[in-house]
């Protein structure tokens, strides 16, 4: 019997229960009851999202928005702050703004994702069940799945890693649960590229569902040359938190990203008779889209639109997407010369559908980051840089 | 494209093979250790001393979507019982008025504890290079913002059903005033997060929560059981569940860096200030908050102490970390002895400044007394009667216009502020070890109480500068601070902290702390 367990409760004890109740006033000495009441709600009325989240970082005030004062009590080797405001190039007149448009604290964002777990796992056992993998283009199956969702898996998994230094270094609750949510969706996607290749090795005899033919393409692969230089320096040469968030989550993956997911394999797939990758692919887009509305609203709602420091906000972002959108068009490109390796499938592989896909890709990023900001783009000077890859 | 034999017949075996099949979390998690690939600016932005090694595993081998599962798993219990049975039983309400203070600082001061580990937990996940080690790290990050959302919850809760929602609602703002902030800011917040990132680990999972978390996170559950709170055993316990993935995290961060030649050199001195940094705080501070912020008692701090401090982590949890080189830590035979009066001593202190606080503070009751005299011998003699002192002069009653700060200063007793652990300290009365030294650097004067903490800053003065309330303060009137702090209540003059809980005594306002004129002033000015 544990300790715990040998002990009178307050609760239920009748005599202590009694002396408990006895010491307490018979109204409350306090008619406010909401919790956080001084935080300002992005809606109505405050959510409980932003009633567990805003303020629990202790920043002192002179880091825009924080309610402590003084200095950090312990810094680094050398007398480097804690937290502070040189770790970037943006300024908010208040860095407890931002709210997740889906309200995401820790329990909502958990049970969304282990409800896709369960999901995916009935899928996957009523898919094996009819024998659904019958259908797959065998080269799909043991080339573009093998090699290439493998190399797009070292992608994910790099710009997982670019979100370390941001969770450690920003400088608001609302901006670190976000970019944590944001970070560990990458790693998922990463698993779950995984996942595609070692559920057909449970399935298929003799299938390998070995990370090597992934690693090769991504390390060595000229397809993804661009592309992977572009991750590393995102992952550990960006020191600025923003600028790193900004160019993972507002140029490179709604570029690059949403070109292999959507546009190649996800459009792609069922074209080879694929009906398993798209499933997965449709739990990365749900991710892509949570994170876009929580991106924009960091990027665009609060700090283009801040009223004490959105030009200037402006003027770095631009530099930005000067910075990171040529290699970013450069990894598209590069990208294209996968299709040529494909089985000619009408309709999916030929030219006209290849560009329509990059169109596609390229009209939403104008439509919903670049105008956000005022960046002025040539669509088709940047899609006929994209196409010139095609071979 | 020609397809091989190989590959038709083993696309023809799926005619065959029509078994329900799935994929477990481990068939994924066997290839994390492959997903990292080496590249030339492949290191970290927070460098330590220290080599991590690239082929660390982690214990808890889980996938994103398999914690999520877990997780939400314990939340649904969780929040079941709280939400259902505790609702209706009106358990929040119904819990000893002292201990649901008590709660006030325990939550919100854990889950900056929590809020900062998030951020600890992301700067190793930045150092290490083995994705393995990398993902246990990951899961600590997910874990912390669980836990200040848990700990956000048990404030959110008493906010509703507590008899005194004042403190509750507003630790968030209003705990900046008091002089334990800052103290829990070097152990919960700078600590964890600022210095070399292997001696941010130690100070974070192999002292902080492997040592302290037991008396913290499991003591606490049984403290506020007996005291008729339920809410907090519900919640915290379904925290520690965690806690032990962070253990092993600490461990494997040993077991990184034991074959690095650095380890033989500087492991032994970092654990020994980690152990120091976190035991300074939180050895006088939990003992205060148990047996001061309690009616019925569990049993003496110095004896929780013991038992999981001493014998379980500096003896058996030590020395299983033995065999990499790692010492129990010098200081631990110091840190027992302030085990036994420490928290007496800041009890004294916490006392004397109650208008700062965001939660009611009570003097020891006769039966408090009785309790403390049987278990620390000689306590009546130093304490009790200053207690009475107090209490003759009226300490609890607005219209005395005494607030015991005051007789600290008639009686020449001066508080000083350690620079290092920003614990404060009275020479003059202390019984535990603390005794005042003083340097003066940068044309600034700086108060320390003890050895360990002085060497710490005698070594790297420039990262102990943080001004304490005395002298953030210096030369204000009380009232006047609280005011600006937001220590008052919904009425805007009634202050949040008050010197009792009798329920039918009356309440401290800005107006009767005025009529006190108590000024802060700074010792070392």
């Amino acid at each position: 019997m544990s300790l715990l367990e040998e002990r009178k409760r307050g609760l239920t004890d009748p005599v202590m229960a009694a002396q408990i109740l006895a010491e307490i006033p018979d109204e409350p000495l306090e008619t406010q009851r909401k919790m956080c009441y001084f935080v300002e709600p992005r809606g109505k009325r405050l959510t409980e999202y932003e009633i567990m989240t805003c303020y629990s970082q202790p920043t002192p005030d002179w880091i825009s928005g924080g309610l402590d004062w003084g200095d950090w009590t312990q810094k680094f080797h050398g007398g480097r702050p804690s937290w502070g405001n040189e770790t970037t190039e943006l300024k908010s007149s208040d860095w407890h703004q931002h709210r997740d448009p889906a309200g995401r604290w820790h329990p909502v964002y958990v049970k969304a994702k282990a409800e896709d777990w369960r999901v995916l796992q009935r899928f996957m056992e009523s898919f094996s069940a009819e024998g659904a993998l019958r259908t797959i283009d065998p080269f799909w199956r043991d080339t573009v799945l093998a090699k290439h969702l493998g190399a797009f898996g070292y992608s994910e998994y790099g710009l997982f890693n670019a979100h370390s230094s941001v969770i450690r270094d920003c400088l608001g609750d609302t901006l670190r649960s976000t970019f944590a949510f944001a970070g560990y969706d990458k790693t998922d996607n990463s698993q779950m590229t995984q996942l595609v290749r070692t559920f057909i090795a449970k399935l298929v005899p003799g299938y390998s569902d070995s990370t090597a033919p992934g690693k090769q393409e991504w390390t060595q692969g000229s397809a993804y040359k661009s592309a992977r230089e572009t991750v590393e320096k995102l992952w550990q040469e960006t020191y600025d938190w923003n600028e790193s968030m900004f160019a993972v989550h507002t140029i490179f993956d709604p570029l690059f990203g949403q070109l292999v997911r959507r546009e190649f394999f996800q459009r792609l797939a069922p074209a080879y008779g694929d009906a398993l990758t798209p499933v997965i692919l449709a739990g990365m887009q749900t991710h892509f889209h949570a994170t876009k509305d929580a991106i924009a609203d960091i990027y665009y709602h609060c700090l283009a639109n801040d009223h004490k420091h959105s030009g200037y906000n402006r003027r770095w972002m631009h530099a930005w997407i000067e910075k990171w959108l040529p290699s970013t068009v450069a990894a598209m490109a590069e990208f294209m010369s996968v299709y040529a390796t494909l089985p000619k499938r009408e309709g999916f592989t030929d030219n006209a559908s290849i560009a329509a896909s990059v169109n596609r890709v390229v009209e939403d990023w104008i439509a919903d980051y670049a105008d956000k900001i005022d960046y002025k783009v040539d669509q088709s000077k940047m899609v006929d840089t994209i196409l010139a890859g095609l071979k | 494209m020609a397809i091989s034999l190989a590959t038709k017949a083993a696309t023809d075996a799926l005619a065959l093979n029509r078994a329900p099949t799935s994929v477990g979390a481990q068939e994924v998690h066997k290839w994390m250790q492959d997903f990292n690939w080496d590249f030339k600016n492949n290191r970290t932005k927070y460098p330590t001393k220290y080599l991590m090694a690239n082929d660390t595993k982690e214990q808890f081998k889980l996938i994103a979507k398999e914690y999520a599962r877990m997780e939400s798993v314990k939340d649904e219990r969780q929040f079941g019982s709280l939400q259902d049975a505790l609702t209706r039983m009106n358990a929040g309400n119904r819990v000893a008025p002292k201990w649901g203070e008590t709660m006030k600082v325990v939550s919100n001061f854990l889950e900056v504890g929590e809020y900062n580990a998030i951020a600890a937990s992301a700067m190793l996940w930045d150092s290490a290079s083995s994705p393995e080690q990398k993902n246990g790290y990951l899961g600590q990050v997910m874990d912390e913002i669980r836990h200040v959302h848990q700990c956000g919850y048990v404030n959110y809760y008493f906010s509703k059903y507590f008899h005194d929602p004042a403190g509750h609602t507003d630790a968030r703002r209003v705990r900046t005033l008091g002089p334990l902030w800052k103290g829990m800011k070097r152990v919960f917040a700078d600590g964890f997060i600022s210095g070399d990132a292997v001696e941010c680990s130690i100070n974070l999972q192999l002292v902080g929560e492997a040592c302290f978390t037991n008396p913290l996170i499991v003591a606490v559950t049984e403290w506020a059981s007996a005291n008729g709170d339920e809410v907090t055993p519900t919640v915290f316990l379904s925290i520690e569940t965690d806690e032990l993935r962070h253990m092993a995290n600490g461990y494997q961060t040993v077991v990184s860096i034991a074959h690095d030649p650095a380890a033989a050199k500087y492991l032994n001195t970092d654990l020994n200030n980690a152990f120091w940094t976190q035991q300074k705080y939180f050895t006088p501070v939990l003992g205060m908050l148990f047996e001061y912020g309690s009616k019925f008692k569990v049993e003496p701090w110095v004896k929780t102490w013991n038992r999981w401090v001493y014998e379980d982590w500096g003896g058996i949890w030590i020395g299983r970390l033995g065999k990499y080189g790692v010492q129990s830590p010098a200081s631990l035979k110091d840190a027992k002895k302030d085990a036994y009066w420490a928290h007496h001593d800041l009890f004294l202190l916490a006392y004397a400044v109650w208008p700062t606080g965001f939660f009611r503070l009570a003097l020891p009751s006769k039966e408090d007394a009785d309790w403390f005299e049987a278990n620390y011998p000689g306590w009546y003699d130093h304490y009790g009667k200053i207690y009475e002192e107090w209490r003759a002069r009226g300490c609890e009653d607005p219209s005395s216009g005494f607030i015991p700060l005051q007789w600290f200063i008639e009686n020449n007793h001066e508080i000083y502020i350690d620079r290092v652990s920003q614990v404060p300290f009275c020479p003059s009365l202390t019984k535990g070890a603390s005794s005042l030294r003083i340097h003066e650097y940068n044309g600034k004067k700086h108060a320390f109480s003890d050895e360990w903490g002085e060497r710490m800053w005698l070594s790297e003065p420039e990262r102990y500068e943080c001004q304490n309330v005395f002298e953030q303060y210096a030369g204000r009137e009380l009232s006047e601070v609280i005011a600006e702090l937001w220590g008052v209540r919904s009425d805007g003059k009634t202050l949040i902290g008050q010197p009792h809980v009798n329920k039918d005594g009356k309440l401290w306002t800005l107006d009767d702390v005025k009529r006190a004129n108590c000024v802060f002033k700074d010792p070392l000015a």
